[in-house]
């Protein structure tokens, strides 16, 4: 019999026992939709932890100061006063530096008419715009003549903006920031995200406004570097290390009294949390995959013996053992390969449902499919080549006499 | 003349059960000419069903040789076998063994389906050999839905659309009326009619008596 004949014989047997093929499918079913939709929802969570990370800026290098130790007590990192503003001019000097905006951050409340919120102040230079991945949504950014002079305006992030209750036409009037006017400039668009991730809640003023109202004396908290490309983030990061250690009179083999943090390392280590995450939610999916094919197995076993007479039949009338192996073996593939394609559409669809409840829409690769259908393949043959072995060395004589 | 269809020298069958050696047939010999309808008669436990599964392809010999349509049987592998019953024999049990929910069509058709036929030729020629034996109005009814008497015409033209040289009919009006018995037995002549070699088994005298000899079976030989 051809491979189609066979097919057709397959189907024509699956639609005469209808429940039972369903029911035998089911475990199939679930396990492939839930490798589908597990794996998406691995995919999904790394493309929005990425998307998150990478709207913290991209090649993103922050320099932030050690710890201070006074009487003998290590204080904690970040501390120390040791960053300067000259230090994050001296960065900007590096080659492969695209922009420096070094940060100096309070907290302070802020009134703006009947309302108030307490938010971070974050005095920087005109570049952290670049630095962040900020873009204006309404009036400008902070401008390098602005932040020479120290003039008190404010750029508002977009959840404080809302939260103050100002929208577009809020640009141009004055809040009051710890007390002091400060004439708003712009309103940030909104970059998502929560948390300590969220960019959308804080106020930009130039780094002097900061310094002259707020913060006294020279030191700033950070300072964020954007490098230009990605392959040269090593380099520029070995530059600011050897390049701050001279400019704060420390020799090669001295311990730093800074740290660079790199993005591009968090990104790779969330990524292969994530990653692994996936794997093993994709591993405990599988399981359920085996456990289906377990079931298509004991169907076929089943089948098999209700069947011997038919195998008898069969044999009798010229069929090989091979036709009577191929027969079973394509029954069961049949069964799985259908329950594989509807599990792919079953976890298709959950993950469009869990995609549009977490926020990352629908994530799923292609390959994830291939996979998914190979599996199923497999799961027919690895359980389906017993049962049909079974039934190909049925000996005829036996099988006819059978009741 | 030609060379016999069936040629069966001494042939033996060997059971092995446990301890015990059941010797079913005992170096028998028979010789089956092209055309003939013969009668393998023969009281039950006397070997006649192990000599049918060994004429038939369904078994071998334990010793002797056997040769059908040319082919020296007892040599073939289990694949070698299956040909054989493909291509040279048609099989008509008591039973009917037809293929339950299964249309008479394509039961008829599955025959051809062994033998590598494609899909549109096994219908045409399945439709033809129904046709042939008064089930033309009967392709799409499954054997529940059809008599004992219809049940076996399909069998019988499932035997016949191979085209094999032999027709081998094991009590093929066991479980029949005697009306639908009579009228198997009319179905099996006209085909010796037409030329086909027809062998019968059975344990009932009077169905025997229709064909043109008879042979007898005892204790694993063949008796006068």
């Amino acid at each position: 019999m051809s491979p189609l004949d066979l097919i057709r014989l397959a189907l024509a047997r699956l639609r005469s026992s209808r429940l039972r093929a369903a029911l035998t499918m089911l475990g199939v079913i679930i396990g492939v939709g839930s490798v589908v939709a597990l794996v998406a929802v691995g995919q999904g969570a790394t493309k929005g932890i990425t998307a998150q990370l990478e709207g913290l800026g991209t090649n993103l290098l922050t320099v932030n100061p050690g710890s201070s130790t006074s009487f003998g007590t290590r204080g904690a990192a970040g501390s120390a006063t040791t960053l300067t503003i000259d230090d994050a001019t001296a960065l900007a000097a590096i080659p492969g530096v695209a922009a420096v905006a070094p940060e100096l951050t309070t907290q302070k409340l802020v009134i703006a008419g009947k309302e108030n919120t307490t938010t971070s102040i974050v005095g920087t230079s005109a570049q952290y715009g670049t630095v962040h991945n900020q873009t204006i949504w309404q009036g400008s950014f902070l401008t390098q003549p602005v932040t020479d002079l120290g003039l008190r305006v404010a750029v508002l992030g977009a959840t404080t903006a809302s939260d103050l209750g100002l929208g577009a036409d809020a640009v141009g009037t004055d809040i009051s920031i710890g007390g002091i006017p400060f004439r708003v400039i712009g309103i940030l668009q909104s970059k998502g995200g929560s948390g300590p991730l969220n960019q959308d809640d804080q106020i930009i003023v130039p780094l002097e406004a900061v310094k002259s109202n707020f913060v006294s004396g020279d030191s700033v908290r950070s300072i964020g570097v954007s490098v230009a490309t990605a392959d040269q983030m090593d380099l520029v990061k070995a530059e600011i290390t050897t390049g701050l250690k001279s400019r704060h009179g420390l020799g090669a083999a001295d311990a730093a009294d800074f740290t660079v943090f790199d993005q591009a390392q968090l990104l790779t280590t969330v990524n292969s949390i994530t990653g692994l995450l996936t794997v093993l939610l994709a591993g405990i999916a599988s399981i359920s995959l085996i456990v289906g094919g377990i079931g298509i197995m004991n169907i076929m076993l089943v089948s098999v013996r209700e069947r011997t007479r038919e195998i008898g039949i069969r044999k009798a009338i010229g069929a090989k053992s091979r036709d009577i192996l191929f027969q079973f073996l394509i029954e069961a593939l049949v069964l799985s390969v259908l329950g594989g394609f509807i599990g792919i559409l079953v976890g298709l669809g959950a993950t469009a449902a869990i995609g549009a409840i977490a926020g990352w829409g629908f994530v799923f690769s292609p390959a994830t499919l291939v996979v998914a259908l190979l599996f199923s393949l497999a799961v027919g043959v690895i359980f389906g080549v017993w049962p049909a072995r079974q039934a190909a060395r049925l000996d005829p004589i036996a099988a006819l006499r059978y009741e | 003349m030609t060379a016999p269809l069936i040629t069966l020298d001494r042939i033996s069958r060997v059971y092995q059960t446990g301890r015990f050696e059941v010797r079913a047939l005992d170096g028998l010999d028979l010789t089956v000419e092209r055309g003939e309808f013969l009668a393998i008669v023969g009281p039950s436990g006397s070997g006649k069903s192990t000599l049918m599964n060994i004429v038939g392809c369904l078994d071998r010999p334990t010793a002797g040789r056997y040769v059908l349509d040319g082919t020296a049987v007892e040599e073939l592998d289990d694949d070698g076998l299956a040909d054989v019953r493909s291509r040279s024999i048609g099989f008509v049990f008591q039973s009917y063994n037809l293929l339950p929910r299964t249309s008479a069509l394509d039961n008829v058709a599955m025959a051809l389906a062994y033998q590598g036929v494609g899909h549109k030729e096994r219908i045409a020629r399945a439709t033809a050999s129904l046709e042939r034996l008064g089930l033309g109005d009967r392709v799409d009814h499954e054997p529940t839905e059809l008599s004992g008497g219809q049940q076996q015409r399909v069998a019988i033209a499932r035997a016949l659309v191979t085209e094999p040289a032999l027709i081998l009919a094991d009590e093929p009006t066991g479980n029949l009326d005697t009306a639908s018995g009579d009228d198997v037995m009319g179905i099996l002549r006209e085909l010796h009619a037409t030329g086909r070699t027809i062998v019968l088994i059975t344990h009932d005298a009077d169905v025997a008596a229709r064909a043109d000899r008879q042979v007898h079976v005892r204790d694993g030989r063949l008796v006068a």
